[in-house]
C-alpha cells in the first residue's frame, strides 16, 4: 500500500513538471504583467555609477564605473575615446541586428511583458527585441551546444511572483558589434546574467541585474532597471528600422546623414 | 542671414533638448546651438526609424531644403503627433539643433504653426 502511494505521487509530480506546473509562481497563479511599459529614465545602463550624474549615453565622455578588469577597462576607455572622435557608431544603427542581452532591457520606446506557464516574453518595441525566458523545466544547453548569440539563452523559475532568470551563451563583442549601451561598455563572451523581474507595484516592474563575467569584471556588477505603466490602452506598433533609414555608418565609424537627393548631407563622408 | 537665427544661448539649448530615441549615435548635431528655420513643409517622412521632416527656406529667393531628423512615429504618436502633422506647403518655423558641419539638416527640437499659432514639441 505505501509503495503504491508514493508511486502515486511520484506519478502526479511528474505529471505537474510536465504540464510546468512546477515553475508557476507560489500562488499557482502567473502574475498580471500585461499593458505597455517604458523604461524610466534615459538610456545609461548602470544610472546609479554614471558620470556625470546626468550624463547621458552617447555624450562625450559620459562613463559608468562597472568593476572592469584591466583589459575590459583599457576597452572601454578606447570606446570612450572613439566617442569624442564621432567615431562610435551605434551597431544597431545598420538595422540588421538585435539590441542583445542585457541591452534589451535598456531600451527608449516601450516594452511588452506576456507571460505564460512555459515562458515569458520581453518584447522591445525598439530594435525590435525579443528576449525568450524558459520556464518550462529544461536547463541551458550544454556548453558544447551553445554558441554565442546576441541575446543568448535565458531559463527561469518563478520565486513567488519574481521571475528569476540567467542568461548565458552571449555574444562576445567583436569590434563593438553588440554593446551595453552608447557609453561604450561591452562584455565579453564569459557573461552571465542572473535576473530578479517582478512588479514592485500596480504601475512598475522591475528588473534586478547581477552580471558576471570572468574576462570582463572583477566582482559581479548589479544593475537595476525599472519600467513603469503607461495608460491603459497605449499601443506598441511595428518598428521596422530599414523602413527608412537615412543614418549610414561610414568606413571609418561616422554617422552619415542622407539628404532628400539619397547621397550623404555631411562634407566628410570618411 | 535672414532665414535663420541662431540662439547660442547655452542655458535655453540645455533646456530644449532632451534625447531623442534615436537609433544611431547623435555625434553629427551640435546640441549647444539651436537654429531657427522660417520656411515651408515640403515632405514629412512618417518612418521608422526616424521621422524626416523637409523644410524648404526661402532665403530671398535662393531656397534651401532642410532635413530635420525627428523621433520614431511609434513615440512620437504616443505623443498626439499624426501622419499628417506636418502637411505640403505648411508654413512653419522649425527649430533644430543643427549638424555640427554646417549641412542643412538637424534634430527637431519644436515648432511653430503660422497659420494657427500653434506648436508642437518643445517651444518655449
Amino acid at each position: 500500500m505505501r509503495t503504491a502511494l508514493l508511486a502515486a505521487a511520484a506519478c502526479a509530480i511528474a505529471i505537474g513538471v510536465a504540464a510546468g506546473q512546477a515553475n508557476k509562481p507560489a500562488s499557482g497563479e502567473l502574475p498580471d504583467w500585461s499593458g505597455v511599459w517604458q523604461m524610466v529614465g534615459p538610456t545609461v545602463f548602470d544610472r546609479a555609477s554614471v558620470q556625470p550624474q546626468n550624463g547621458r549615453a552617447g555624450d562625450p565622455g559620459v562613463r559608468e564605473f562597472p568593476p572592469l578588469t584591466d583589459e575590459y577597462e583599457a576597452i572601454y576607455r578606447k570606446n570612450i575615446e572613439r566617442i569624442k572622435a564621432g567615431t562610435f557608431p551605434d551597431p544597431i544603427s545598420v538595422c540588421g541586428v538585435p539590441h542583445g542581452f542585457p541591452r534589451i532591457m535598456n531600451v527608449p520606446d516601450v516594452y511588452e511583458f506576456a507571460v505564460t506557464a512555459a515562458a515569458t516574453y520581453v518584447l522591445a518595441e525598439n530594435g525590435p527585441g525579443i528576449a525568450r525566458i524558459y520556464t518550462d523545466g529544461r536547463k541551458h544547453p550544454p556548453a558544447e551546444e551553445l554558441w554565442g548569440t546576441y541575446t543568448g539563452a535565458s531559463v527561469g523559475h518563478w520565486e513567488g511572483d519574481t521571475l528569476v532568470f540567467e542568461t548565458r551563451g552571449l555574444k562576445e563583442s567583436r569590434d563593438n558589434d553588440v554593446i551595453i549601451d552608447r557609453t561604450g561598455l561591452v562584455l565579453s563572451d564569459a557573461a552571465r546574467v542572473t535576473t530578479r523581474l517582478r512588479k514592485a507595484s500596480d504601475m512598475m516592474l522591475e528588473a534586478v541585474m547581477v552580471i558576471e563575467d570572468a574576462k570582463a569584471l572583477k566582482a559581479p556588477w548589479k544593475v537595476t532597471k525599472q519600467y513603469r505603466k503607461m495608460p491603459a490602452g497605449t499601443w506598441a506598433w511595428d518598428y521596422g528600422c530599414a523602413e527608412n533609414n537615412r543614418n549610414p555608418i561610414s568606413g571609418s565609424g561616422k554617422t552619415l546623414t542622407i539628404g532628400p537627393n539619397g547621397k550623404p548631407l555631411d562634407k566628410n563622408t570618411e | 542671414m535672414t532665414f535663420t537665427r541662431v540662439i547660442a544661448a547655452a542655458a535655453l539649448c540645455a533646456a530644449l533638448t532632451a534625447p531623442l530615441a534615436a537609433h544611431h549615435s547623435a555625434a553629427m548635431f551640435d546640441d549647444e546651438k539651436v537654429v531657427e528655420l522660417n520656411g515651408t513643409i515640403k515632405e514629412m517622412q512618417w518612418t521608422n526609424p526616424h521621422i524626416w521632416i523637409q523644410v524648404v527656406v526661402d532665403n530671398q529667393g535662393q531656397k534651401t531644403e532642410w532635413s530635420v531628423e525627428g523621433g520614431s512615429p511609434n513615440t512620437l504618436s504616443r505623443n498626439g503627433w499624426r501622419s499628417n502633422t506636418f502637411k505640403f506647403g505648411d508654413p512653419v518655423t522649425v527649430r533644430v539643433n543643427p549638424m555640427k558641419d554646417g549641412t542643412a539638416a538637424g534634430q527637431f527640437i519644436g515648432a511653430k504653426f503660422k497659420e494657427t499659432g500653434k506648436t508642437i514639441g518643445r517651444w518655449e
